[in-house]
């Protein structure tokens, strides 16, 4: 049609915001939420069939997520719902986020200086504890230091190449990222079952495995988030000046990575001395 | 009653204000007389006379059940702290 007139004007609206058709996926995920969280505090509290309703609930909420996502990236890419305001707000979402996330490994970090700057008498009143081995944080930490640092320098040139329309490019960036991403996580475990303590080998070994193993947990997520990204680029759904999802994959690898600069400073160096 | 004779017989005193643990919690100066009393006594042997003021500080300082338990730490070779000189 050229024109908008009185009968076919409910079907334009005059804003530049997405007023999203009822869906199932908040309620649903909110009780695979409810689901995940009653079966962990079951299974750290020895309840029968805490470990059963806890992998039920796990994999609801990353069913549920992936299903509620899958729509956003149907309405954006498919259905042109995302204007540059919806973006935007979009972008304001993923930051406010990231910035949730900080407030939530400030918690673990606290926790680690708390216990840290003023080692107790039980543990000999040094820091690490009496009896533990540390790592050497010039191991395997170090060339997982190496690893994120890279990926996140990858990332970067990835992103650039979408913008300046390099196809070949692009797809590389994210590729090398994604595969120093597994790198790190294999490392990791490997370290994690070679360490020498566990995270019940005194306050050192909970405040270590905390910390390292939330920032685990969210290159774990960090990942998958590239990776979706990834698959976008390859089947075409971003073009060089609209690829929200895939920036704020990248904003969130780069708080990662971040992340585990303190984590290295803090933990590994000065905490192994 | 006359105050001399009793401070004739008995000297009343505390282990004194130490800089290294100038806050309220005293708890590291309790331990680290205690540390220091055994370092000393693995270094200069149990009859040399000046590690003794370890000693009274530490039973001047720590609570009876603490010395007790670091007793029994020490007995079961648990102390949380080396006591090589």
């Amino acid at each position: 049609m050229t024109n908008i007139n009185n009968i076919n004007r409910s079907d334009f609206q005059y804003f530049p915001f997405h007023l999203v058709t009822p869906s199932p996926w908040p309620i649903l995920l909110s009780f695979s939420l409810l689901t995940m969280a009653i079966g962990a505090v079951m299974y750290m509290h020895g309840y029968s069939n805490g470990g059963e309703l806890l992998s039920t609930g796990f994999i609801l909420t990353s069913f549920g997520m992936g299903l509620w996502f899958r729509d956003v990236i149907i309405e954006g890419t498919y259905l042109g719902d995302h204007t540059r305001q919806v973006q935007k707000g979009l972008q304001l979402g993923i930051l406010l986020f990231i910035v949730s996330e900080v407030f939530a490994f400030l918690s673990v970090f606290w926790a680690f200086f708390h216990s840290s700057l003023s080692p107790a008498i039980e543990i000999g009143g040094v820091w690490p504890p009496q009896g533990i081995t540390p790592l050497d944080p010039f191991a395997i930490p170090l060339l997982n230091t190496i690893l994120l640092v890279s990926s996140g320098a990858f990332v970067t040139y990835g992103h650039h190449a979408l913008i300046h329309g390099d196809r070949r490019g692009a797809i590389l960036g994210m590729f090398l990222t994604i595969l120093f991403a597994v790198i790190f996580t294999i490392l990791q475990y490997y370290e994690y079952s070679e360490a020498a303590f566990t995270m019940s080998d005194s306050v050192y070994g909970s405040s270590f495995y905390a910390s390292t193993g939330l920032h685990g947990l969210h290159v774990i997520v960090g990942t998958i988030f590239i990776s979706v990204a990834f698959i976008r680029l390859i089947n075409y759904h971003l073009t060089d000046t609209h690829h929200q999802g895939c920036e704020a994959a990248i904003l969130y690898w780069h708080f990662v990575d971040v992340v585990w600069l303190f984590l290295f400073i803090a933990v590994y160096y000065w905490g192994g001395m | 009653m006359s105050d001399s004779d009793l401070s004739s017989k008995y000297v009343l005193q505390t282990a004194g204000f130490d800089a290294r643990f100038p806050n309220t919690n005293q708890t590291r100066h309790c331990y680290q007389n205690y540390t220091d009393y055994f370092k000393c006594v693995a270094a200069k042997g149990e009859d040399f006379a000046p590690c003794k003021q370890f000693k009274r500080a530490y039973n001047s300082l720590c609570p009876n059940e603490w010395i007790s338990k670091f007793d029994d730490q020490r007995e079961n070779g648990t102390f949380p702290a080396s006591l090589e000189p």
